[in-house]
């Protein structure tokens, strides 16, 4: 087990450090072939004084001869990147040089909440619909489980989102207002857009939404797994221990069918990531899906490599979770 | 540990211990696989005393396993359907008690061992979570005895170093050494009947042998029933007391194990006994069975044997045979019994 753990800490280091590296490769092969990005400072075409240029690719990191050479892999500016970030130094936004450091501070927790939420509702939701589509299998019940999960997520998030936004909440947020009060649970709970006084209780609708995507696959998962354990031998061997049903169940059948459903969350969490921008956009969240995409679309390269490398970093310490987690209930790959 | 006395009334209400141990009585089993009824088992019947060893055989999909399951009453019904007949032990009939009553029945009195040892074993618990449940679920025994209990009978299947062994994983275990813990977790709680499918089938030939004198010891000691399922009757020949040979569903021949290797008594049988490798026939070729085994869900008529049978004429395509007895305890489904016994056919 300890010898499993190290090897998958490593691993996920590896995976970490290259992942940043192809990063940085990428933004500095930008850089290369598309030219200064300090000189929009001044504002497209004029020609800026020498000093003062030379001062702003400081501020930004860009001062290094590396950038002009087409293809070379700048390992010093990466290397400083590195270490300012262990550092705790994010550096600055272009955009009212605010602290990146202190916007994460923001962010993190929002996108974290937001997370929490989606995955509850991913996997209590898939877990009762496959175990249900399971128990019922080739009936009724379980044709309209698989049907009504295939059209959802056929349905795009952000449809999902809008209809939310601009023909559900409203109505709902007003009438829920009317009787419970607009400080209460019930008043926030449905509102359209996120509040700072509330950030619980305002996040739990657009982490719902994020939690439908994936759900159909999840639920179709946790049916074939459940199915699979249902026919298998050793159910078999326990139905010939006298054992009853529900026992089989809970020590025979769910345990078993835990593995693919571990890996289907990690999996989804990626896809996730995409739902957050677009949640965290329309809903007003101030979140890191919503931090890299007007990141993008400020061109503050900085901030796109630092929201990158946050979720570089939650996807590799996630897929590590999963990968501790299958040690944890399988003893063939403890042991492997 | 106290040892705690059973009464097999406690577990088995009405038992008659006059009667036979186990009586399969005329067992229909079918399958309802997408509107359509397919007979896996079509009158069944045997019966097996204490202490005597029985023997099935008969061809893949002969219906032998679903047998031994109708007997446990471990079908999934759902597709399988139980349409007739009568399984009882000590003279009560178990297709007729509550789902409770067929649970304790279930390894406090038959228990099963079977083919598969790796897939029949759950990978995520160690061997001696899985022996030591049954003392806890049946006897309510602590997690601490339940693993002593394990340990003893780990020891007693001779698996070396049990006391460490207990802790291991199913994947842990080579292929003989997995089936030695199936057939320690079928004997966990004494039963009076064990009924072994194809324990042998995954293993390699020592291997086998071990595993067949490791049974035959055991059906010993303990006095047990042994129902020893196979589709090779030369791995029976000097374990098994009685045979029943079943062919598409059919107990097609029944008889003492040394009257039926001596003067079988329906074709297929003795069709079986050719096949048999021997010290005697070394050097020459084997005769194999030819043609297929019937399609249970469209048998020919008459006899079901009657396409592949060297003895068959016109009658066999149309009457159905009856069961004739030839010799004391000795019985077949054949039009042509008694000349098959007496070789004259
Ligand atoms: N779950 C099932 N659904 C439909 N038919 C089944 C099912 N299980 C078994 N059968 C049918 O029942 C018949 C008897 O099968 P069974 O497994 O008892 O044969 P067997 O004698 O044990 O053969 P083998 O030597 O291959 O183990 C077969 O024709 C098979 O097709
Ligand atoms: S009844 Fe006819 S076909 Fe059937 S086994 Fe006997 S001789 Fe062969
Ligand atoms: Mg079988």
């Amino acid at each position: 087990m300890g010898r499993y753990v190290i090897r998958r800490l490593l691993q996920a280091l590896l995976t970490l450090g290259i992942v940043l590296f192809l990063l940085h490769y990428l933004t500095a092969l930008s850089v290369q072939i598309r030219g200064n990005p300090a000189l929009l400072f001044f504002g497209g075409d004029r020609t800026p004084d020498p000093g003062m240029l030379a001062q702003v690719e400081r501020l930004y990191g860009l001062d290094n001869k590396c950038y002009e050479r087409v293809g070379d892999p700048c390992l010093s500016p990466f290397v400083d990147r590195l270490q300012n970030f262990v550092q705790g130094d994010f550096g600055t936004t272009l955009n009212g040089n605010r602290d990146v450091g202190q916007l994460l501070a923001i962010y993190i927790p929002n996108t974290l909440r937001l997370f929490i939420f989606a995955t509850i509702t991913l996997v209590t939701v898939a877990m009762v619909l496959g175990t249900w589509a399971a128990r019922h299998r080739g009936k009724f019940i379980d044709h309209t489980v698989r049907g009504t999960t295939i059209l959802a997520d056929s349905i795009p998030v952000f449809l999902i989102l809008l209809s939310y936004v601009y023909i559900v909440a409203v109505p709902l947020t007003r009438w829920a207002r009317g009787i419970w009060g607009t400080e209460s649970f019930m008043g926030q709970v449905f509102r359209p857009n996120y509040n700072a006084d509330y950030p619980w209780t305002t996040i739990i609708i657009p982490g719902i939404i994020v939690g439908t995507v994936g759900l159909a696959t999840m639920t179709r998962l946790i049916r074939a797994s459940q199915l699979e354990n249902l026919g298998s031998d050793f159910v078999r061997t326990a139905k010939a221990k006298g054992l009853k049903p529900m026992r089989i169940t809970i020590v025979h059948v769910i345990r078993n069918s835990m593995i693919p459903i571990i890996t289907g969350v990690g999996f989804l969490f990626a896809f996730m990531l995409s739902g957050a921008v677009l949640t965290e956009g329309v809903m007003g969240i101030p979140g890191m899906g919503r931090m890299i995409f007007q990141a993008v679309q400020r061109q503050e390269g900085n901030l796109v490599i630092v929201g990158l490398t946050v979720s570089a970093v939650v996807v590799v310490f996630v897929s590590l979770i999963v990968d501790l987690l299958y040690a944890a209930l399988d003893p063939r790959i403890r042991y492997e | 540990m106290a040892e705690t006395v059973r009464v097999i009334g406690d577990t088995l209400p009405g038992a008659d211990f006059n009667s036979p141990l186990l009586e399969v009585d005329d067992l229909h089993v079918e399958f309802r696989v997408r509107g359509r009824r397919v007979p896996a088992v079509r009158g069944a019947s045997f019966t097996l005393e204490q202490g005597r060893t029985l023997a099935v055989v008969g061809e893949s999909g002969s219906g032998k396993s679903v047998t031994s399951q109708a007997i446990m009453g471990i079908l999934d019904t759902p597709p399988a359907a139980i349409t007739g007949g009568a399984v009882r032990l000590h003279g009560v009939d178990l297709l007729e008690q509550s789902e409770e009553t067929r649970r304790e029945v279930r390894g406090n009195h038959i228990a099963i061992v079977f083919q598969d040892a790796l897939s029949s074993l759950n990978p995520l618990w160690s061997v001696g979570f899985q022996i030591g449940e049954l003392f806890r679920v049946h006897r309510g025994s602590s997690r601490k005895d339940a693993k002593l209990k394990a340990i003893e009978l780990l020891d007693q299947v001779g698996i070396p170093d049990a006391k460490n062994r207990v802790g291991h994983y199913p994947h842990q275990f080579s292929g003989g050494m997995r089936q030695r813990v199936m057939i320690a977790m079928a004997l966990a709680l004494d039963p009076e009947v064990l009924i072994a499918d194809e324990p042998t089938t995954a293993l390699d030939v020592t291997v086998q042998a071990q595993i067949m004198r490791l049974l035959k010891r055991i059906q010993s000691e303990r006095h047990m029933g042994l129902i020893l399922i196979t589709h090779d009757l030369g791995v029976v020949a000097d374990v098994a007391d009685e045979v029943a040979v079943m062919y598409a569903g059919e107990v097609v021949e029944r008889a003492g194990i040394r009257d039926a290797f001596k003067r079988p008594a329906h074709p297929y049988t003795k069709a079986l006994l050719r096949a048999i490798p021997r010290v005697d026939t070394v050097g020459r070729e084997l005769e194999v069975i030819g043609g297929l085994p019937p399609n249970p869900a469209a048998l020919p008529g008459g006899c079901p044997f009657h396409p592949r049978c060297f003895a068959a004429e016109d009658k066999c395509k149309s009457e159905v045979p009856p069961w004739t007895e030839p010799a004391e305890s000795h019985g077949s489904r054949c039009h042509f019994a008694e000349e098959v016994y007496t070789d004259e056919r």
